[in-house]
């Protein structure tokens, strides 16, 4: 393998760092929380089990909502909710920033210069404007229109930063040496540019991954995410809202689980980075 | 919050102690020029009652910046207003009305009895997007014989004309453009229009009447209760409209700072349904809804120990009211019986159209998880309250929705098969005209109660709950209305001492 850039030798992995384990492990909380609700929950999600606005108990740990529903139940399916659109917008922009972002560095100078003008034009837009113009323009809210909204719109970032990394790696001796011994374009791009661009790709996408999740809440604290019954973060916050002072932990816990997962995929994303970059690393 | 509550009382104790000092009373006395900041949740799309403005327009320009002939007063009394005196012919055909002398309209042209047939053509042409259209659709003609005198000439009996000409603004006929002016001759005139934000309307000199107690008003308009709540804490508005749920009034109740009101609401929650298509044209279907929700706990969840649960599209403000609550009693077995009764043993799925704001999705959940007992699956789509005005009222492209109706004797919706809801009973319809033909009131009423009877047999929509009408206000005003009929909010009498 052609591995320029990455030059950590394996035997210095074994320093994990301590942001990437709390990222690991509040990541992780999540990740085992999403699985969970495939196969069990405290209580089924829309039963109405207990009284309005009941305050945390050993019964219901978060409490419950105004119809009675247990919230502690409602906040694990939001970490599948959550996760489930991180994942599914991050593959989705990762497809096609990459996509553009490489084509971007192949191209004419004509072409590489629009699309990098796109890309720049398309990052001014905030994500979650250009999210909700997605979503509009689809027929009704749902949590693929959501998914694909929050794609299109990280997708941008992805692929600005694609091109900048796909450009610098073009510029190496050893592409030169592989185009003059005949490689195919697409051997290049799949044997030298994405081994050496996917570390500082990966840690880019852990953050893009959390800056997802905070947008669907948005979106969903809008209404125009995940309808109902879908217990997106986003809705349960919404829905708390108006009850906040007589209930205050129906918006703390939903919070608290968002600023988690928010956290922990940022966390992540830091630990991912220093074990990518030697700098970082050799100062600690 | 306790800290700010008690810097508040350390505040009053040492005001109270410097009026001591002063000897006056100054900060108790009414200020006759105070700006009255309303603060409510529903700003108009236009300033145009005639136009799809909704309820919010009749809020800010009822009363305040229009006046009809005849008014609807706070207790449900309708008394003339730019009538001074009227007249009906023997057969109930003919109204002869004469208009108020010195009526001048904002702009400074009089009012004559052409504003008036114009005004009322308005509401009556075929553009008109105004809820109550049908209501006016038996006035044959209007005359105008000379500038004081209006002669309406109805095709048939008519006993709540009156009623019906009290949502009928009076505008100038040479306004061009009133979606985003406006030309009324009521007390106030609108000073500006800040979309998305306020509108705020100033004494007019010129009024006829009796002059407002107060400098103007300011409808601010907020998006969110939470917000609304807050802007009346921090004292940037003097008074909420109506409080949107039960909780937000903990702050209020037992605070000195604020008075909380409990009026008669006509707001109804509606489960409506699409009475033209299947399987909602199927009176056992509506019924065995109806049955399977348990709005009791519902209206709990929604309004803890407040509201009131109707058995019908008839409020008990309304003259023909009747309990029909047992009709569709909650009953989740003879719901299930009823389906299969009409072949749906095995359940359906039907889509609720439901808006955006509170407490559409909550209770659109609730609908969701109660017909889940009984098989029906219901599949939410959230939409906001623009596209329900065009999606559902105008192009009625819809199978059932969730919305909130707030008009005072407007059970005359279910005579017009025409309306969204497309409910259509002969002897409904029937009956609804023939009480309008009633020569006596008391005709009229138990027409009507007939006629709400049959509706709720026919469970032509599942009434959910009543809201009730709350108002909170600073306790430093007083002198608004409580009970807000037909969303009016008369601003007129408010006084606020102090500022």
């Amino acid at each position: 393998m052609t591995d320029v850039l990455e030059t950590t030798p394996p035997a210095r992995r074994t320093s994990r760092s301590l942001t990437l384990s709390v990222g690991l492990v509040l990541v992780g909380l999540h990740v085992f929380a999403a699985i969970l609700t495939l196969i069990w929950t405290p209580y089924e999600p829309t039963a109405m089990t207990g009284g309005r606005l009941e305050a945390p108990s050993l019964a219901h740990w978060a409490g419950t909502d105004r119809l009675g529903r247990d919230l502690f139940t409602q906040i694990m399916i939001g970490s599948r909710i959550a996760l489930f659109v991180g994942a599914g917008a991050v593959a989705i922009a990762s497809l096609i920033g990459v996509t553009l972002g490489v084509l971007a560095a192949f191209a004419t100078r004509t072409l590489d210069d629009a699309l990098a003008a796109t890309f720049d034009i398309l990052i001014a837009f905030p994500t979650l404007l250009l999210a909700m113009l997605v979503v509009a323009a689809t027929d009704s809210a749902s949590l693929f229109s959501a998914i694909l909204a929050l794609g299109i719109a990280i997708s941008a970032i992805v692929a600005r930063l694609t091109r900048i990394l796909a450009k610098r790696v073009l510029a190496m001796d050893y592409i030169t040496a592989a185009r003059t011994a005949g490689s195919s374009w697409a051997s290049i791009v799949f044997r030298h540019v994405l081994p050496n661009i996917w570390p500082t790709l990966s840690v880019n996408f852990a953050l893009q991954f959390g800056i997802a999740i905070i947008a669907e809440a948005s979106l969903s604290y809008l209404g125009l995410g995940a309808p109902p019954p879908n217990s997106s973060w986003g809705r349960l916050l919404q829905e708390a809202q108006g009850t906040v002072y007589t209930a205050p932990f129906g918006a703390v816990a939903p919070g608290l689980a968002l600023v988690s997962l928010v956290i922990g995929m940022n966390l992540l994303a830091d630990g991912l980075r220093d074990i990518g970059d030697p700098t970082r690393r050799g100062r600690r | 919050m306790t800290r700010r509550q008690s810097w508040a009382g350390w505040g009053a104790g040492v005001a109270t102690a410097m009026m001591l000092v002063l000897g006056s009373a100054q900060a108790q006395e009414a200020n006759p020029n105070a700006t009255i900041r309303i603060g409510s949740l529903y700003e108009p799309q236009n300033l145009d009652n005639t136009a799809g403005a909704g309820q919010g327009i009749s809020e800010a320009f009822n009363g305040n910046v229009y006046e009809g002939l005849f008014q609807l007063l706070d207790d449900g009394s309708v008394q003339p207003r730019l009538a001074e005196d009227y007249s009906v012919s023997e057969d109930g055909l003919t109204y002869t009305i004469k208009l108020k002398s010195n009526v001048t309209f904002h702009s400074g042209d009089p009012l004559t009895a052409a504003d008036v047939k114009h005004s009322i053509e308005r509401v009556t042409a075929e553009t008109s997007k105004s809820s109550r259209k049908n209501s006016l659709a038996n006035i044959e003609s209007i005359e105008a014989p000379d500038d004081a005198t209006v002669v309406i000439h109805l095709k048939s009996r008519s006993i709540s004309l009156p009623y019906n000409l009290t949502y009928v603004w009076i505008v100038n006929d040479a306004a061009a453009d009133l979606t985003s002016a406006a030309d009324g001759t009521g007390p106030y005139k609108l000073d500006s229009w800040r979309r998305g934000s306020s509108i705020s309307l100033v004494p007019n000199e010129n009024y006829w009447g009796e002059k407002p107690k107060n400098g103007g008003v300011t409808y601010t308009y907020f998006t969110e209760a939470t917000a609304l709540n807050n802007a009346l804490l921090t004292n940037a508005v003097d008074i909420i409209t109506s409080v949107q749920s039960p909780d937000s009034l903990a702050q209020f109740k037992d605070n000195p700072s604020f008075t909380v009101s409990e009026g008669a609401s006509t707001t109804k929650e509606v489960l409506a349904f699409n009475d033209r298509v299947e399987p909602f044209s199927n009176t056992k279907v509506r019924k065995a809804i109806t049955r399977a929700i348990n709005r009791e706990q519902l209206l709990n969840s929604i309004w803890g120990e407040y509201g009131t649960l109707i058995g019908s599209f008839v409020p008990p403000t309304d003259p023909w009211y009747v309990d029909l609550n047992d009709v569709d009693a909650y009953d989740v077995e003879s719901a299930k019986q009823l389906l299969a009764e009409a072949g749906f043993a095995d359940g359906f799925s039907f889509t609720l159209d439901t808006p955006n704001y509170d407490p559409h999705p909550i209770v659109a959940q609730f609908v969701q998880n109660e017909l889940a007992k009984v098989g029906i699956k219901v599949n939410i789509n959230i939409i906001t309250a623009n596209e329900w005005y065009t999606k559902i009222y105008q192009a009625r492209d819809f199978e059932a929705t969730l919305q909130e109706h707030v008009n005072h004797r407007d059970i005359v919706f279910y005579g017009n098969p025409n309306f969204y809801w497309g409910y259509n009973n002969q002897q409904v319809v029937d009956l609804i005209a023939g009480a309008e033909a009633s020569a006596t009131e008391e005709e009229q009423v138990e027409k009507l109660k007939e006629a709400n009877r049959i509706i709720a047999e026919d469970a032509a929509s599942t009434w959910l709950y009543l809201y009730p009408q709350i108002v909170v206000s600073s306790a430093s005003v007083s002198g608004y209305p409580v009970n807000g009929l037909n969303s009016q909010f008369f601003a007129y009498d408010i006084v606020k001492r102090g500022q």
